[in-house]
């Protein structure tokens, strides 16, 4: 990056802070904060273990330093300008989810930006379903990270002073890790009429958990089941795994004669219905898990890109979406901060392509071009063009 | 001090008993001779078998001798000791009342004061966090994941447990673990002390039994130990490779790198060992596990899952253990605690002796 680069963007990103108020964390005061400054050559330094009280206060701080990237810890601390986390002293920490498209084993690195953040929206709402269906968790904040995905920060008092062990737990949880169809399953006994020995029956929990998940799968699967045709239905039945016709016709006669078993998860209502389920199990967890970066959410000291900030990658803004507004968020039209609409640039493309921004789509060759300073700024933070004179 | 105290010394009411009666530890250590011996028991039996032992038939011995042999843990400081004896604790509570809440009515003394679930939630701040249903718990996930992480077994996984809107069910057994792991903790919490000359000068004999009973044990070594013989195949295998000199993918050099960092070797161990691979440079390889270890980047990282490795393709050589966890560190883990009783030596403490 050129030196006119890199003061141009540093001047921009202070215009930036200097129109923005940004709200700090709660505890911004027992949190760490990092930063990385603009700095020439290829490598970046990053300023760690700061306080809030050596910044001074935040939106002083990002006005009068206009860093590149900019950090909090999830953790709270004693002293949090302490360098060794010894002297730190943790007191808790929330928990962060980070949803980044390079993990989606979906994406490819063939798909555009917009496709992969695409997909990371639909990693985010699985995720969602897990935190706030499963977990109930209630103080939650999502945030579009700046880059290739999001961040979910979870507040919740309850989860405050958990280790990372059990943060890992929470990881699985997510990711379908460690799921063990078996342990699923409960056990019931039913003193059968005119039966000496009573039976165990087992049940797949109709409801919450992984169980609930697969359960549903069963009951939509085989409610379409129940309404083909008889003949369509076995053909659709035998595309499982070591279903043959015998099976299909007892796992037909099943949705037909008794569906209410299927609906009250009775494994023991059919053989056939246990092994369908287990198969539907490991599928679920394939369809279901949301692939979340693992690290991050265990680390309890972890530093997390301040929501409101620019991420200097990219020029967008680490943006907060509220829950309700998730669907219809766009990051390459929400996140284009307003500093960067109102004029445009002359840039120096050294590395060409398409750029969709804005709502718009930009394709660009190299040499020099006049654009809209977001794309401008773009493609400079990416290091795909230099700043050219105006 | 009442004899409920005596049976569950851990008890805050317990702690309370002892200050009201006034007792000055110096004074006790220093002539009563049963409670050292007994408090030495207390030690002596969670090394041998997990337990504390008989309790003694005095209640002011049985009460007294707690204290006392957390003060004999804390002065040899030892953390697999710390662990054994805190676990050890836990365990005999938690069969004590076991056997007290499945005693029919008519069984139990009636003069003697017990314990109910309600207690022992109060005591360990865990009624918010359960909730009595008709016949079980509902129990938040938090407090759930506070107590249960430790538990091995695979109905322990929070992934196989039907969670619902921020709460599990437990049966009441169930319940009764994550409260044995609140003790546990309890009995853990604040070791070691810091121990007063005036007191430490009339353990010394009591101090060195244990030791030699530990020597004898030898397991003197925590999750901070090296021990490649019971490193997950992953890692193994990795590590193979490294010391075979063949090229790694970034992604296979930074599983065992982060490895081998989080089980506590320093950047300079990991080095040496690197070294012998051509292809990993000195200064590459400590630029590379120092970014690991958070120094020069916002993040510590932890090596990859079990699932992560397995898209990578490192994983390799899955056994049967490797079938009961998901991740190589629980792995490694769950072997140093079956080792507990063998013979373990750290690398680098043979290589020390091997050089000297
Ligand atoms: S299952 Fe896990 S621990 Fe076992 S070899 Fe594979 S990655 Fe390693």
């Amino acid at each position: 990056m050129h030196e006119r680069t890199q003061a141009y963007l540093r001047g921009r990103f202070g215009d930036h802070y200097r129109n923005q108020s940004i709200d700090p964390p709660p505890g911004a005061n027992e949190r760490e904060w990092g930063y990385v400054p603009w700095t020439e050559g290829p490598g970046e330094t990053y300023s760690r273990h700061n306080a809030m009280i050596d910044l001074g206060a935040l939106e002083d701080f990002l006005a009068r330093e206009r860093p590149k990237h900019v950090y909090f810890s999830a953790g709270r601390y004693d002293n949090p300008g302490a360098t060794t986390m010894n002297e730190k002293g943790w007191r808790r920490s929330g928990l962060i989810f980070d949803l980044d498209a390079d993990h989606l084993p979906s994406t490819t690195p063939e798909d555009s930006y917009a496709e992969m953040l695409a997909d990371c929206k639909d990693a985010l709402f699985r995720l969602l379903d897990f935190l706030e269906r499963d977990f109930g968790f209630e103080e939650m904040q999502i945030v579009f990270s700046g880059s290739r995905g999001y961040h979910v920060h979870v507040r919740d008092e309850g989860i405050q002073r958990l280790d990372s062990d059990a943060r890992r737990e929470i990881v699985d949880y997510v990711r379908g890790i460690g799921l063990e169809f078996d342990e699923l399953v409960e056990e019931e006994t039913v003193a059968g009429l005119g039966r000496k020995t009573p039976a165990e029956n087992r049940y797949l929990p109709t409801e919450g958990g992984w169980g609930g998940r697969i359960h549903d799968k069963l009951v939509s699967v085989l409610s379409e089941v129940r309404d083909l045709p008889e003949e369509e239905a076995l053909e659709r039945l035998q595309e499982y795994d070591g279903i043959g016709e015998g099976r299909a016709q007892a796992a037909y006669n099943l949705t037909q004669e008794r569906f209410v078993e299927i609906e009250r998860g009775n494994l023991s209502a059919h053989a056939v219905f246990a092994q369908l389920a287990r198969q539907f199990a490991t599928e679920v967890v394939a369809e279901e898990n949301a692939q979340i970066d693992e690290p991050v959410s265990t680390d309890t000291n972890r530093l997390i890109r301040l929501p409101g900030s620019l991420h200097g990658g990219s020029g967008l803004a680490v943006r907060r979406v509220p829950r309700e507004e998730i669907d219809d968020f766009d990051p390459l039209v929400d996140a284009v901060p307003e500093t960067f609409t109102n004029h445009e640039i002359t840039v120096e493309v050294t590395d060409g392509g398409t750029v969709e921004l804005g709502g718009d789509s930009f394709t660009l060759e190299e040499g020099v071009h006049t654009v809209p300073e977001y794309v401008g700024v773009f493609l400079m933070t990416r290091g795909r063009a230099e700043k050219g004179e105006e | 001090m009442k004899p409920l105290h005596a049976r569950y010394p851990f008890l805050q009411s317990a702690r309370e008993a002892v200050e009201a009666a006034d007792v000055d530890l110096v004074t006790v250590v220093r002539e009563e001779e049963a409670v050292r011996t007994r408090a030495l028991d207390r030690v002596e039996t969670a090394l041998d078998s997990g337990r504390v032992g008989a309790p003694h038939r005095r209640d002011r011995v049985e009460l007294l001798s707690y204290p006392v042999a957390r003060v004999l843990v804390s002065l040899i400081d030892e953390h697999v000791l710390t662990r054994k004896y805190a676990r050890a604790e836990a365990a005999t509570a938690h069969e004590r009342f076991e056997a007290e809440f499945t005693e029919t009515t008519e069984l139990k003394s009636r003069d003697r004061e017990q314990l109910s679930i309600r207690t022992l939630l109060a005591e360990f701040g865990m009624t918010e966090g359960v909730r009595e249903t008709d016949d079980a718990y509902s129990v938040a996930v938090g407090t759930y994941l506070a107590y249960a992480t430790e538990e091995r077994g695979d109905e322990w996984r929070l992934v196989n447990r039907t969670l619902r809107d921020g709460e599990i069910e437990l049966s009441e057994s169930e319940l009764l673990v994550l409260i044995r792991q609140a003790i546990r903790d309890r009995v853990d919490e604040g070791l070691p002390l810091s121990v007063p000359d005036a007191i430490a000068s009339h353990l010394d004999a009591e101090c060195e039994q244990i030791r030699e009973r530990l020597a004898d044990l030898d397991l003197t070594r925590d999750i901070d130990t090296v021990v490649p013989d019971l490193f997950p195949p992953c890692m193994t295998a990795l590590l193979d490779q490294v010391q075979k000199g063949e090229h790694l993918e970034h992604h296979s050099r930074f599983a065992i790198a982060t490895f081998l960092t989080t089980i506590g070797m320093t950047t300079d161990e990991i080095v040496e060992l690197f070294q012998v691979n051509p292809g990993f440079g000195e200064e590459a390889t400590r630029y590379q596990v120092d970014h690991i270890r958070g120094k020069t980047s916002p993040t510590e990282y932890s090596p990859p899952a079990c699932s992560t490795m397995q898209s990578y393709g490192d994983c390799v050589n899955k056994d049967d253990l490797c079938e009961q966890i998901s991740h190589p560190l629980a792995y490694y883990e769950a072997k140093l605690d079956d080792a507990d009783e063998e013979e373990i030596i750290d690398w680098r403490e043979r290589d020390e002796t091997a050089q000297s």
